[in-house]
Formats: C-alpha cells, structure tokens, sequence
C-alpha cells in the first residue's frame, strides 16, 4: 500500500483530532461507520452564525481514514454550514491520493458530516 | 527514544549473514561455470553445487540424492502438490491440507480444485493447533496426497506432523509438509521422520531469496512442473543458480536449532512480556505450541494498517492484509475464530539472529505508544470496533 506525503502529514499530526468543549450553543456531532469496511468516524462542529467555527474529528480505520477525517475537519473551519453540506469527499481523495479501492470507506466521512449538518 | 530501525519481521524475511555473503561473493567472483559442464569450470562449480546439497540435507537428516533446488518455498510447494496430483489421469484424485496454510499452498489447492482436484480444507482449533484425527477423518480411499504446514507462518503454532504422517504412511498417502517456517528453528530428521516431501528455504535463516529445495523420501515420484532440462534428477529444469545454491548450503550450516532456538524463546518471551502491558493484548496461537521465533498479538481497538502506518521504524507484519476497499482478514486467524475486526487488530512479531534484547524492549515501546495514540484517536468508537 503507498501513501501520499499528505497522507503522511494528516496521520502523524491531525490538528483537528481533538475534543471540542460540550455544553456550548451551536455545537453539533455527528458520525457514520461501515462494519464490513472497518471505518467508523465522528465529527463534532461548532456553528457560530451558520459558519463552522471550530472542528473536532475521531476516527478508527486505516491511515487513509484517518489523514481523509483530519483533512475534512480542516476544509470545514469557516465554511458555512451550508457548503459543509456539500462535501465532496472524492475531490478530498484525489488531493490525498487515495487509491480508489479506498473510496467506499472514506465516503463515511462524507456521511459523518452530513449527519452534523442535519 | 531513538528513530532507529528495528527489524521484528524474521518471519518474513532475515537479513543475509555476512559469512553466507562471503560465500556466495566468494562463488559469483571465481566460480562462474554452468555446474551441468563437463569442464574443469563445471565441475568445480558442480562440486559447489553438491557440497552445498550435502549441507541443506544434513540440516534436515535427509541423504543429499533426496534434496532438489528449487527457487524457494513457494515454487517447492508448487512442484510437490502439483507433481503428485497431476501425474493421475482419469480417476478421482483427492488432496486433503487445512485451512491455515500459506497461500502457496492454498492457491495451487485451488488451481488443482478447478482442474477437477477434490480438495478437503481440515480446520484449525482457537489456539491455531491442526488436529491429527480431523486429517485422518478427512482421508478417503482417493487421497494421494495430505499437505500440512509445520510451522504456521503467522502464529508460529507447531503442526504434530509426526503423527499426521504416522497416519498417512499407515494408509498409504503421500504427506507434504511446508518447513518453511521451521527449518533451522526446529530440529528436523526427515529421513526417520513419515514425511515424504517437505519444502524447504533459505532466506527465512539468513540466507538469500531466490533459492529453496524440496526434500523428496526415496519412494516418490513427482511429475516435473518445469521442463527444458535434466537438471536436479529431471525434476527441475534449468541451470543451476550456483552462487544462491551456495549460499543456501552456508545458510544451513551456520542455523542451528539447538544454540539459536533458546536464544529466540528467550527474545519472544520478553517481547510478549513487554506487550503483555498493554490493555487487552492478547497472544494468539497456543503458547505451549509455538515455536520459538513468532509472537503474533491482537491489540483491540486499533486497525491494524494504522498500527504499521504509526511505527514505521518497527518492521513487522499484519496478522492481516488491508490492501482492498473490503479488508482481507487473515485466513489464519479467521480460521482461529477470531473476528473479521480482531483479526485485523493483529500484528505478527518474529525474532531472529540478529535482534537483541534492546531491539525488542524499545519495539514494544513504540508498539504501545502507537497503540495509545490509535485508541484516542478513536475514544468514542462503538463496541464492534474492539470485538
């Protein structure tokens, strides 16, 4: 299996791999997992004004999971709820380069999210 | 703590032993000759050749006639299974192996299953132990063949190939057995022993890939798999790759069970002690069954490719491959009983020649620092990511 620098980068240090305060107002989670892939991920937003303030993300899987989780949580940060909506985690893959045979995992992010946004 | 490199994967592959490189630098400098030549260049590398037929066959307890070089493990499997079952024509023939076998076994069972082979797959127990009277119960009268690995190559786990073979001889069917994994870990008389065939290596004690051996008992007969030659009795066509020979031969040798294994037990034993700690380990394979150089270790909670991903420095394998969108489980583990999830959790640690007590301690470090991390990465995770 390759993995890309980003990859890389994304598993050694997730920046956004952490726990946002609970309690607050406009604070939203949301997760997804598939079973049979071996992927579960979760996502919690804070919403300040219809825009995405702050992301928090965890998740169990392998390194593409991880470095896909972190680098959506990043692209979220001050985007409007709105557009967080439309994630597209295929254009996340290709930034990655994830191989394709991963895609079927790292759409459960893209589900993830989209259970925040609800 | 250091980045330094550690090597925990002997299972897979050893490094070459300076003396075995010595040899086969000492063979392609001055012994260029094709050993299948009459002249005074072929015979002195003929002579290589057998001098280095008689070492791997004193290793084993077998007469140097009885050991054909092959290039490697794999293509010995190949040519036993496929040697025996393909010289019968127009009858049933009936393979029986297990469940857990190399996959150099396993995909030629299923080649010879779509070319009409019956084949019976005998299962595993939880503790990775292959019982003798699930074999002999799967035996028929259209059985020519049993294949059973001595050594699991990813849980260590001992086959009692003594009393699978016992049974065989008693009802006249061939027995195959893989010592990829054992050969020079374990002490191997093959000439006593009722094993017919067994597939040997070299580079799993370190000496070099590209080279291997099938031991054959005096009775067998095998159809040749290669053709375009009489080399190795007809059985094996090609010239003779000399200097792999030799070093295969210095390999044999220098790897003795009885100095090397205690220092290995001793080496795994700390390994396990040091992982042991970390909560939920759990060894895999029945411990009063293993041989001395493999731990294989389910961590909970942790996906196993991350797990590698996390510690590049530590060199070893998956008890799993998650190479597809639909991660492959071992077959092995699997076969043990353990889930999909836990299978995929595993990591297989093997020591070697060359490991040191410091190699393991410090790699057990980085394992459970790596482990740590993974599960806080994961710290809300439903219960089925840790079943």
């Amino acid at each position: 299996m390759e993995y890309s620098s980003a990859v890389e980068r994304h598993f050694a240090a997730p920046k956004k791999a952490r726990e946002l305060p609970g309690g607050s107002a406009g604070l939203v989670a949301g997760e997804a997992e598939d079973r049979t892939l071996h992927v579960w991920v979760r996502f919690q937003l804070q919403v300040v004004d219809g825009v995405v303030a702050a992301a928090g993300f965890q998740a169990y899987g392998c390194p593409h999971t991880v470095a896909a989780a972190s680098a959506v949580a990043e692209w979220l940060e001050g985007r409007p709820l709105a557009e967080a909506r439309k994630l597209d985690v295929k254009a996340v893959c290709a930034e990655l380069e994830v191989p394709v045979e991963k895609l079927g995992k790292l759409l459960r992010i893209e589900d993830a999210v989209a259970a925040c946004c609800q | 703590m250091s980045n330094r490199e550690i090597y925990l994967d002997y299972a897979a592959t050893a490094p070459l032993d300076p003396r075995v490189a010595a040899a086969m630098r000492e063979c392609m400098e001055h012994e260029f000759g094709n050993p299948s030549s009459l002249h005074a260049a072929g015979r002195r590398a003929r002579a290589l050749v057998e001098a280095a037929r008689a070492s791997v066959a004193a290793r084993v307890g077998a007469a140097s006639d009885r050991i054909v070089f092959t290039s490697g493990a794999t293509e010995s499997n190949n040519l036993a299974l496929q040697g025996v079952l393909r010289r019968s024509r127009n009858r049933r023939v009936h393979l029986v192996t297990s469940r857990i076998e190399h996959k150099s076994v396993l995909d030629v069972a299923r080649a010879l299953h779509a070319s009409g082979v019956a084949v019976t797959y005998v299962p595993a127990t939880a503790g990775g132990w292959v019982e003798p009277e699930r074999v002999v119960e799967a035996i028929d009268d259209d059985t020519q063949l049993v294949s059973i690995m001595h050594v699991n190559n990813e849980t260590g786990v001992i086959q009692d190939v003594g009393a699978i073979g016992e049974a065989c001889r008693a009802r006249g069917v061939l027995f195959h057995v893989d010592a990829a994994q054992s050969v020079g870990k374990l002490p191997l008389a093959l000439a006593q022993a009722p094993i017919d065939l067994c597939s040997l290596t070299a580079h799993k004690l370190c000496g070099p890939k590209g080279v291997g051996a099938l031991y054959l008992a005096p009775r067998v007969t095998l159809a040749p798999q290669i053709h375009g030659g009489e080399q190795e009795h007809g059985l094996r066509a090609g010239t003779v790759a000399t200097h792999q020979v030799v070093g295969m031969g210095t390999a044999y040798e220098l790897a003795d069970p009885a100095r090397e294994a205690p220092h290995l037990a001793a080496l795994r034993d700390r390994l396990w002690q040091e992982l042991a700690v970390i909560e939920g380990a759990r060894a895999n394979g029945d411990p009063q069954r293993r041989a001395a150089h493999v731990l294989n270790v389910t961590f909970p909670g942790v996906d196993g490719e991350s797990l590698r991903f996390a510690m590049p420095d530590v060199c070893v394998s998956a008890g799993s491959a998650c190479a597809a969108d639909s991660p492959e489980a071992s077959h092995v583990l699997t076969g043990m009983g353990l889930s999909d999830v836990l299978a995929g959790s595993s990591l297989r640690l093997s020591v070697g020649r060359f490991t040191t007590e410091d190699d393991v301690v410090t790699a057990a470090a980085r394992v459970a620092a790596a482990v740590a991390r993974l599960r806080w990465l994961a710290r809300s995770a439903p219960a089925w990511c840790s079943a």
